[in-house]
């Protein structure tokens, strides 16, 4: 048995997911991460900082990290890479001023190796909002269909009504499962 | 309202016809009295301890409905010796691997050591200066999950520089090493009935880099540990303010427990370790009483 089996397996047991949400400042993290809790979100302010949960979710022990995403942070983000199983991108679709500076941001966590055996999920949020981009042309901007090194998907969302919140983080967690816990 | 006042204790609560409100005071030095914990307030423990007496903690929510919490109290512990607790521990016999006066002789506490030890601690392991990195707790929240209720939510209000210049002097004069690393939470029965609850705190950073932060809390009723909770942040930015949000199932009691819980005020006691790259940095302690609107 493999140093890598046994890592595996003592995960297994304890079915613990590691997930790191990032995005550019203002992309709607920490409301995401609210949201899906259930907890009030009339007053967020920018994270600077990190904000971590811990929860249950499917008879899986999730352990959130919603790390500031100001230019300011974003060179400490390397230090919260390590045991991620999940990568949540989270991106202001109704910012199309900076789809370069997200897609940019974004390519070069991917060519991380401590992410390399990461699942990413793309959230596509704000899709309440008027001038909000569909997730397709998102996927498009973002050229994720070049994406060949992670399990990806995109998913179109909207923090403050909550819509496919759940849809997302449930497909991470599915991906996440497949990979590590039925392995044997 | 009626206010109740027990002077042994140092311990004034006040009932509020039919909605409690959760009071916050600052009381006078109370050594003596640790002991152990429920689950759900093992978060409350480490950010109240944490938390100065010179820095008044406000109460920003209200607790909705039923009353779970009467009061939470930072206490100064400190010159007074009391210890009747103390006392009686001290003549027991502790059978753990690690005991206390083994890790009271290290210059530096490491979680591995910590987690040997199987019984409440009677004193500090590591003094309050260990904190060199300026980690400070400033807010405490508690929601139950089932309801979606805010139970209370303490904030440490934003410090004015002045208030600190006078705070200081004033420590100067007490000069207590101890303070603000204890406090006591009075709630009520119902808060042993709650399922799930979500306890987030806020902590501040200093100015250089954390790494490997590390909390290991530990709670009993009496002898039992009730949890353990291990859980390593990591690394921390310099200069900034994190939450930390845990949700979890409260442990199955049985119904004598809850009893002998209730029954047994202060019994309830947890320790709060916090490690920056495996050294002991904090220790804070807590305890707990359950008959909140009964006594």
């Amino acid at each position: 048995m493999g140093l890598l089996t046994i890592l595996k397996k003592m995960k297994q047991k304890e079915k613990e997911v590691r997930l790191l949400m990032l995005g550019l400042d203002n992309a709607g993290k920490t409301t995401i991460l609210k949201k899906f809790n259930g907890e009030d979100i009339d007053t967020i302010s920018p994270t600077l900082g990190f904000n971590i949960k811990t929860l249950e979710h499917r008879g899986f022990k999730l352990n959130v990290w919603d790390v500031g995403g100001q230019k300011s942070l974003r060179s400490y983000w390397r230090n919260y890479f390590e045991s991620t199983d999940g990568l949540i991108w989270v991106v202001d679709s109704a910012d199309r001023r900076r789809l370069e500076d997200t897609k940019r941001e974004l390519e070069s966590l991917l060519l991380e190796e401590r992410l390399a055996g990461a699942t990413l999920l793309v959230f596509a949020n704000k899709q309440d909002l008027p001038g909000a981009l569909p997730s397709k042309e998102i996927r498009a901007n973002l050229e994720l269909d070049n994406i060949k090194s992670h399990h990806w998907l995109i998913q179109g969302c909207s923090a403050v009504t909550g819509e496919n919140l759940l849809e997302g983080i449930d497909w991470v967690i599915d991906d996440i499962a497949s990979r590590i816990f039925t392995m044997d | 309202m009626k206010g109740i006042h027990d002077q042994d204790l140092g311990y004034h609560q006040m009932v509020d016809g039919l909605s409690r409100t959760i009071h916050c005071y600052l009381l006078d030095p109370l050594s003596e009295c640790c002991p152990t914990a429920q689950q759900g307030q093992a978060l409350c423990a480490t950010f109240y301890g944490s938390m100065q007496d010179k820095d008044f903690s406000t109460i920003i929510g209200e607790n909705p409905g039923p009353g779970f919490c009467t009061g939470a109290r930072i206490i100064r512990t400190g010159k007074k010796k009391g210890g009747s607790f103390l006392s009686r521990q001290a003549k027991k016999k502790n059978c753990s691997p690690v005991t206390e006066e083994e890790l009271l002789q290290r210059d530096v506490v490491s979680p591995d050591e910590v987690i040997k030890l199987n019984s409440i601690t009677e004193k500090y392991l590591c003094p309050p200066e260990a904190n060199v990195f300026n980690i400070d707790f400033t807010r405490f929240k508690l929601r139950d999950m089932e309801t979606g209720t805010v139970l209370f939510e303490v904030a440490k209000p934003e410090t004015h520089p002045q208030v600190e210049d006078d705070v200081r002097e004033m420590e100067a004069e007490e000069a207590d090493p101890n303070a603000g690393r204890f406090v006591r939470y009075q709630f009520t029965p119902q808060f042993l009935k709650l399922k799930t609850v979500g306890a987030t705190v806020e902590f501040t950073v200093g100015d250089k880099p954390v790494n490997k932060f590390r909390m290991i809390e530990r709670h009993y009723f009496r002898e039992r540990c009730l949890k353990s909770f291990d859980f390593e942040f990591g690394f921390c930015i310099p200069n900034t303010k994190n939450t930390v949000e845990h949700i979890y199932e409260f442990p199955e009691l049985a119904p004598d427990e809850i009893k002998a819980m209730i029954d047994n005020p202060y019994e309830t006691r947890s320790d709060s370790f916090y490690f920056v790259d495996d050294k002991l940095i904090m220790h804070n302690k807590a305890d707990y009483a359950y008959n909140g609107g009964i006594v």
